[in-house]
């Protein structure tokens, strides 16, 4: 317990110097700007703000590429209590009942519990990365290349069925990320793949402008195809903010079970905001003694939700930084922006880079404050924002994605690729085939080649070697029988309904 | 199993079902991808060549693009094809503003760079104002300027050198 004080301590002293403070500001305000605004969501943005963070001390970067990821998580609530449409796909479910107490002229304690449900989420999920994430390192770091290339395939199919959509489709995605991964040079046998003999690509595929084309890109080309409905903000004028006592007795448990809710799932692979939301919302409207408010304006359907897609946005630092592997697209990204600084991801990088680790963990303390201060005493200024038409925020994003994607090499094929991935990207969107498996795929392509590799040497060309080991047997069960689950028609059924809107 | 849709329409239809397109894609992608690697040295499971693993893959994804094409097949053809919505301009404007900013990045500079791409990204929009996309240019990239140049000193030209 002392070395957990003192790690603590040492996460302070780190998150709370001047430098790594404003940038946790600077995060936190871009993460509630683009959570706010619908049409724009964290992956693109993460990914177009990521060559920015070179110039700058890794755990700076990191402070700020996670207060974007969590505060995206606040401002999207606000969008979704006063204009019905989500800000971000993870306050989908808040549109339900948030937006039935802004017409009922509650808008102010929707905002408010919406808040301080995802301050207290944040604050016990960042508290739990402090707890457990020495002691998964330290498992993690027990581990050979045959259980890392388990643990690997276990958290792609995870990051499948997790997923909603068709399980094949995003397989296929997986493996097609995979492949993009797999561009360029081998590093075993110095062979070119993919690469048309173009010299420029045999350093292999950026995933700034694969990231930013697919997310950015392609959402504008499939957003501007869309007939745009007028918004309409309810609730222009927020008079009282505070909730009444009644609310608070009726939140409060509400947001106890969501951070419960969205710990858990934030940790998987796959997992993360969007999905804890939706099993928050089914939790609360399941065990609520008069299930038919929902939908009317039920406070426990903004708390729960809200807490959960907050804390499963925290959590799911926990396999990133503790063993390298990413749960969702934004951890992926994240891995790359590790690496970038020549950082190898791992159950290393607590031991090696304490600074590093315990000061980001800090840093999310401190962030989630400043957003609860951010977002309601400034609501006003955010709801302004939404006056801005998408017809002039889309060319913002569109010259922020050029000139990101540029900075990162000073490549002008890179932002080419950019526009290629793009039209990919649209086409995706049309065709149901989720990307962030690929983005997983695309990230976890080479490190798990070069584990099997490794196996393979370590085995003599044996593949049972997997099944040998009894870490690596139990994780590649693990993938099977999860992919069995998703199989079985009645999981399917229910599967199928949990992503449906409640 | 035959459902109403394909009984009248005719049979192209069933290319407007997206999962009958993704299929194809997919199974278009691993095609694409083995006959590129076709020269590829494969090797053995101990010592691996440049092509063991991408030659693996892609034999995999043609087989889950064929079980996608016939999950399509079977569902039948949907009511609106999956690009119904389908508008040409911003198909076509987005990504040649990102060219028109490609091209003239190192000649012009950014500025002219970012005032290119917006010009020519602004004719994917519905609804565009002339005016609000000249005041919005000038505030963006002053803002870029800020943020890029001015904050964070990144080495890009942003005048033409003369």
């Amino acid at each position: 317990m002392g070395d957990f004080f003192s790690n603590i301590a040492i996460g302070f002293g780190v998150a709370l110097t001047p430098i790594n403070l404003s940038f946790a500001l600077i995060g936190t305000l871009v993460g509630t700007l683009i959570g706010v605004l619908p049409g724009i969501g964290s992956v693109a943005t993460v990914a177009m703000l990521l060559p920015l963070t070179f110039y700058l001390e890794p755990v700076s970067g990191l402070i700020m590429l996670a207060g974007i990821f969590y505060g995206a998580q606040y401002g999207g609530s606000t969008t979704a209590i006063l204009v019905n449409l989500p800000g971000e796909t993870s306050s989908v479910v808040t549109c339900i009942d948030g937006h039935q107490m802004a017409r009922q002229g509650r808008a102010g304690p929707a905002l408010a519990t919406a808040a301080l449900a995802s301050l207290f989420a944040g604050c016990v999920a960042t508290t739990l990365i402090a707890l457990f994430s020495p002691p998964l390192a330290k498992i993690g770091q027990s581990f050979g290349s045959p259980e890392y290339f388990a643990l690997m395939v276990l958290g792609l199919i995870a990051a499948v069925v997790l997923a909603h959509g068709s399980v094949v489709k995003a397989i296929g995605m997986v493996i097609l990320g995979l492949l993009l991964g797999l561009v360029g040079t081998d590093g075993q046998t110095g062979g070119e793949r993919f690469t048309f003999g173009m010299t420029i690509l045999s350093d292999g595929i950026g995933f700034v402008p694969l990231a930013v084309g697919v997310f950015g890109v392609g959402e504008i080309i499939a957003n501007l195809m869309s007939r745009q409905q007028q918004r309409s903000i309810v609730g222009d004028k927020i008079t009282q903010l505070w909730p009444s006592r009644a609310d608070f007795r009726l939140a409060w448990p509400a947001a106890m079970r969501g951070t419960a809710v969205g710990s858990l799932l934030g940790v998987l692979p796959g997992g993360g905001a969007t999905l804890a939301s939706f099993a928050a919302y089914v939790v609360e409207k399941k065990s609520a003694r008069d299930p038919s408010r929902f939908g009317r304006g039920a406070i426990e359907g903004v708390a729960g939700p809200e807490a959960a897609n907050n804390a499963g946005a925290q959590a799911s630092f926990i396999p990133m930084l503790t063993l390298g592997i990413p749960g969702n697209a934004v951890m992926a990204l994240m891995i790359g922006a590790l690496t970038i600084h020549g950082i190898q991801p791992g159950p290393q990088v607590m031991t090696e880079r304490p600074t590093l680790f315990w000061g980001m963990v800090a840093s999310m303390w401190i962030g989630n404050l400043i957003l609860v201060i951010i977002n309601l005493p400034l609501i006003g200024m955010w709801v302004q924002l939404l006056r801005v038409p998408y017809r002039l925020l889309y060319l913002a994003i569109l010259l922020f994605s050029a000139i990101g994607v540029y900075t990162v090499n000073n490549s002008t094929f890179e932002v080419l690729l950019t526009a290629l991935f793009g039209v990919l990207g649209y086409i995706f969107l049309k065709l149901e085939m989720e990307p962030a498996p690929m983005l997983l795929g695309f990230v976890l392509g080479p490190l798990m080649e070069e584990n099997l590799r490794r196996a393979m040497r370590i085995s003599g060309g044996d593949p049972m070697i997997f099944v040998e080991r009894p870490i690596s047997l139990g994780l590649l069960i693990a993938a099977l029988a999860l992919l069995i689950l998703v199989a079985l028609p009645m999981i399917r059924a229910k599967r199928e309904e949990a992503f449906q809107e409640p | 199993m035959i459902t109403r849709a394909q009984e009248t329409a005719p049979w192209w239809r069933i290319l407007g079902q997206k999962d009958v397109l993704a299929g194809l894609f997919l199974m278009g992608v691993a095609a694409a991808g083995l006959w590129l690697s076709r020269d590829y040295q494969i090797g053995t499971a101990l010592r691996m060549g440049t092509g063991y693993v991408p030659r693996l893959l892609c034999w995999v994804l043609l087989v889950l693009g064929l079980i996608v094409l016939l999950q399509g097949l079977r569902a039948g053809a949907a009511a609106a094809g999956a690009f119904a919505e389908f508008w040409w301009r911003p198909f076509v404007f987005v990504p040649l503003s990102l060219l028109a900013f490609v091209h003239t990045i190192e000649r012009l500079g950014a500025i002219i760079a970012s005032a290119l791409l917006i010009a020519v990204g602004a004719f994917a929009g519905r609804n565009m104002r002339p005016v609000e996309v000249a005041a919005t240019a000038l505030v963006l990239i002053a803002l870029c300027w800020v943020i890029f140049i001015w904050g964070l000193g990144l080495p890009i030209q942003a005048w033409p050198e003369w």
